[in-house]
């Protein structure tokens, strides 16, 4: 469905992605594994459209969007949750959520009643329906994640990609949401690429495939137990060994 | 439907003025004329039609002014040809009016199309030189009359006669003005309900955020610019028929922007009722202080407008909205 061919991004002289290719089928989940600096955050700007790469393509299903502007992927089925919460502090978070229906691949289908119950809907899912009426700038940082990834599935994505949704929250959290995540996954049959710099617990429950970043090139792909037991993760992570 | 109770709430209001602007006709009830209801009414409408942009985008723009002057020539150079193309006098204010839309469209979208490519103060900057430049080029290169300007009354007492012209400056306008202000506040409800009104709110929230989440934000932005750009015109517009003459300086007055603004700050930008209230308490305050101690308002003026600033930023309106889940329906 999502095809990266042989990307590359510089800025000025810094190579962030060197080469990169990748694909995901619909419906399943990959983890993109790498250090700080390693080039993840920078492919998934590539994915979503926020700079267009030097060289290479994007291609969503079957047509090449590497120039598409970041709104029109919305539409097409490519959504995002970043890492860094981009709450809407002034309005409620029903309004938040109904923006995200409003404007994602059903574009131009429904109408602002429709939205608000997608939101309510979206809500109950992640468990904010409650406090739907209140303003988003009265969230604690979880719950704002848990926002920030309602707003991208009423945007009814084909694609999600969730930026480090787990980093920094508690290990009952993270339980909590990989479960999540997974479950409307296999339901929606959504396709989820996310990253993930530590959090190796989550990779092991929720990806079906790995794939390492390391510099800018993809260093190491495969099935999540394999790559993480792979000594040159080790070595990406920790350095090389070395004796006396 | 969002905000229908707020709306009501200020369609009752905006009646009321309305209302009170007939019945003081016949006797005037303590300083309140229909010239004191009309004055106030004008900076109603002027904070109605600039929330729609300011209120609902978060932008700033510094030269709204230039819609306005750009309404007023409309007007006022339609009724100076209206005898050469043989209009009569109704004919030359439908044509005014026709133009303003016209030329505020054109000109927002050329503002728009370029300036609003730039976020926040930037942006601001560059809409004061638009407003400063638009003055330069009438007053250089001699057009509607260059610096002297075009006169109105006469050239619309010649057209139709001084009993019809004294209904027009006095009635008609004032009719043009308020319908401008109804309008306003009746797109400013479809917009909240619609798409329109939700892609704005994202824009004013997180600009970036909301490409991302598949809002066309150029798109939503100028809409909104041309819109409030429109209205501003045809207050320009209805608002020269009461002029002797329309001239630079004098149309392109920043200081009309400014108080804009702060009309729309002094209620609370992005409500319904927010306009209402500072385009009330600010032209309440500037007609009757200026009345009393003509030439030394702005010492009252000043610290009133301050006070209120300091103590509520987000506006009367904003800030009783804050406060209370229930008023929020009701005003907001």
């Amino acid at each position: 469905m999502l095809e990266v061919v042989n990307v590359t991004k510089r800025f000025g002289g810094i190579v962030a992605l060197r080469n990169v290719s990748l694909k995901v089928e619909r419906g399943e989940r990959i983890a993109i594994v790498g250090p700080n600096g390693s080039g993840k955050t920078t492919l998934f700007n590539v994915i979503n459209g926020v700079y267009p790469p030097e060289e290479g393509k994007v291609i969503f299903e079957g047509a090449d969007i590497t120039m598409l502007p970041s709104y029109k992927r919305a539409w097409l089925g490519i959504a995002r949750a970043f890492q860094i919460p981009r709450p809407f502090p002034n309005i409620t978070l029903r309004e938040s959520v109904a923006i995200g229906a409003l404007f994602g691949s059903l574009y131009g289908k429904i109408g602002a009643r429709e939205a608000l119950e997608i939101a309510d809907e979206r809500l109950k899912l992640v468990g904010l329906y409650d406090k739907r009426n209140e303003l988003t700038g009265k969230l604690a940082v979880p719950e704002l994640k848990l926002l920030e990834f309602a707003k991208a599935l009423a945007m009814k994505p084909k694609l999600l990609l969730l930026d480090e949704i787990v980093a920094g929250m508690p290990p009952s959290a993270v339980d909590y949401i990989v479960s999540l995540v997974r479950k409307i996954s296999d339901e929606e049959n959504i396709a989820i690429a996310t990253l993930v710099e530590h959090v190796m617990r989550a990779v092991v429950k929720f990806a079906e495939r790995v794939i390492v970043l390391h510099l800018g090139s993809k260093v190491l792909e495969g099935r999540p137990e394999e790559v993480l037991r792979n000594p040159l993760m080790e070595e990406i992570y920790l350095g090389k060994r070395w004796s006396l | 439907m969002m905000g229908y109770r707020a709306f009501l709430l200020t369609v009752f209001t905006l009646l009321i003025l309305v209302a009170l602007r007939f019945i003081t006709e016949a006797e005037p009830i303590g300083f309140i004329t229909p010239q004191f209801v009309t004055f106030v009414m004008f900076y109603v409408a002027l904070g109605l039609a600039f929330n729609i942009f300011i209120g609902m985008t978060g932008y700033v723009d510094f030269g709204y002014v230039a819609f306005m002057a750009l309404g007023s020539y409309a007007m006022a150079s339609a009724i100076n040809r209206a005898s050469s193309l043989s209009l009569p006098g109704y004919g030359a204010i439908i044509l005014g009016l026709v133009e303003t839309i016209v030329l505020t469209f054109i000109l927002a979208l050329i503002v728009g199309g370029i300036a609003l490519r730039l976020r926040g103060a930037y942006f601001a900057i560059a809409t004061i030189s638009v407003n400063e430049g638009l003055r330069f080029l009438v007053d250089g290169l001699d057009i509607w009359g260059g610096s002297a300007g075009i006169y109105v009354s006469g050239p619309l007492i010649r057209l139709v006669g001084h009993e019809a012209y004294s209904f027009i400056a006095l009635i008609v306008s004032d009719l043009l003005l308020y319908a401008t202000a109804f309008i306003a506040l009746i797109i400013t409800f479809v917009y909240l309900n619609s798409r329109i009104g939700y892609a704005l709110k994202a824009i004013r929230e997180d600009e970036d955020a909301a490409k991302v989440m598949g809002v066309n934000t150029t798109f939503y932005k100028v809409l909104a610019f041309s819109t409030s750009g429109i209205l501003g015109g045809l207050i320009g517009a209805s608002w020269a028929l009461k002029l002797a003459a329309v001239y630079p300086p004098e149309a392109f007055n920043i200081f009309y922007t400014v108080e804009a603004i702060v009309i729309v700050m002094l209620g609370g930008a992005g409500t319904f009722l927010g306009p209402i209230v500072g385009g009330a308490v600010y032209g309440g305050l500037k007609y009757v202080l200026s009345g009393y101690i003509p030439g030394y308002q702005l010492l009252i003026f000043a610290p009133i407008l301050i006070a209120i600033i300091v103590m509520v930023p987000q506006g009367v309106i904003g800030f009783l909205r804050e406060r209370s889940e229930r008023l929020r329906e009701f005003i907001a």
